[in-house]
């Protein structure tokens, strides 16, 4: 069995997180879930149990992706999992790293994302009618799971690492993903909650977008090539070495 | 308050009916807007009133408009009295 230390496998979960970090749907559809709820005087305690069931239900979702991977695939796959799986996995995050740069946000101001419009449209109309925080949550739930063409790369490969690691580094793994995919969502909330306006934190968003879709698409590629390196070719030449 | 005159409002993309010209719906949209931007609510309520008077004024000439017109006319006179305002309400439609 290849011997990955440690610190290097928690390296890749923390990147792919941070990758996963990166994309903005959950972003966009709280700053719209509370633009709404300030536009109907909603209470401030009232607003922050929406901004908090949002975040939670996207965790949940993020957690629920993430074992959902790693049991499936702790199923399906050998005790080693093959250079073939490492290989399409790298493969998978440098295609979507190349596919963010093309087209993630859409060319036209404001922060138009690279969804369908009509599927944007049912996204906004229901960020608009939510009013408590079970809508909330499942709002939360949703801007994950509407993501996951983008995201399934950074899951995947950070599944691929936790199913090698012993039970308790992967609930400590698992715990550090979600936390690092959620920091944007923490951030915004905080920021929301603090009484800052959500123009400026749009405005912010909107002059840094190309930005951060560079940044997004350079950590997939960066993530793909660092695990083909370490996970593919390293163990390659290793077992040609030892022959 | 000037009077408003029956307008027909055609929705964006065509797939909705045509509907007559809301003042309560433009007020709602802009007092919203400026609440959404933290703005006190004797501040929401007479820049609603202003913009919605100065949009009315602008349809006396119209026998029709689309509601990308309307949103667009609406977003430029918000946009004299309250810039913050005014790009959170452009920016609605193009945040997702």
């Amino acid at each position: 069995m290849a011997n990955f230390d440690l610190l290097s496998s928690l390296a890749i979960v923390l990147l792919a997180a941070a990758t996963h970090a990166s994309f903005q749907l959950s972003v966009s559809m709280l700053t719209l879930l509370s633009g709404h709820a300030l536009g109907k005087k909603t209470a401030h305690m009232q607003l922050m149990r929406l901004v908090g069931s949002f975040t939670a239900g996207a965790g949940v979702m993020i957690v629920l992706l993430l074992s959902t991977i790693a049991l499936v695939l702790n199923v399906l796959l050998p005790v080693d999992t093959p250079p073939l799986m490492w290989a399409a996995c790298s493969g998978a995050a440098v295609g979507v790293g190349v596919s963010v740069w093309a087209f993630y946000f859409r060319q036209e101001p404001g922060t138009s994302l690279w969804i369908p419009r009509s599927f944007a449209r049912f996204l906004g109309d229901r960020a608009k009618t939510t009013q408590n925080p079970g809508e909330a949550f499942s709002l939360g739930l949703t801007s994950i799971i509407s993501e996951l063409l983008f995201t399934f790369a950074p899951l995947a490969i950070a599944a691929l690492v936790l199913v090698q690691l012993t039970p308790t580094w992967q609930l400590i793994g698992i715990l550090l993903y979600s936390g690092v995919a959620l920091l944007p969502l923490l951030i915004v909330g905080l920021l929301i909650g603090g009484g800052h306006k959500l123009s400026r934190i749009q405005s912010w968003r909107e002059k840094n977008k190309l930005f951060l879709q560079f940044a997004a698409g350079s950590a997939l590629l960066v993530l793909g090539a660092y695990v083909y390196v370490e996970r593919v070719f390293t163990v390659g030449v290793s077992a040609v070495g030892g022959q | 308050m000037p009077a408003v005159k029956a307008i027909d409002v055609v929705k964006r993309s065509g797939h909705r009916p045509t509907e007559p010209f809301d003042r309560d719906k433009l007020t709602h949209s802009i007092r919203a807007a400026c609440l959404s931007v933290r703005s006190p609510e004797g501040v929401a309520e007479s820049t609603a009133s202003n913009v919605v008077d100065a949009v009315v004024l602008w349809l006396d000439t119209k026998p029709a408009v689309t509601s990308h017109d309307l949103r667009r006319i609406a977003s430029a006179h918000l946009h004299r009295y309250h810039p913050e305002a005014a790009y959170f309400y452009q920016q609605h439609r193009i945040i997702i």
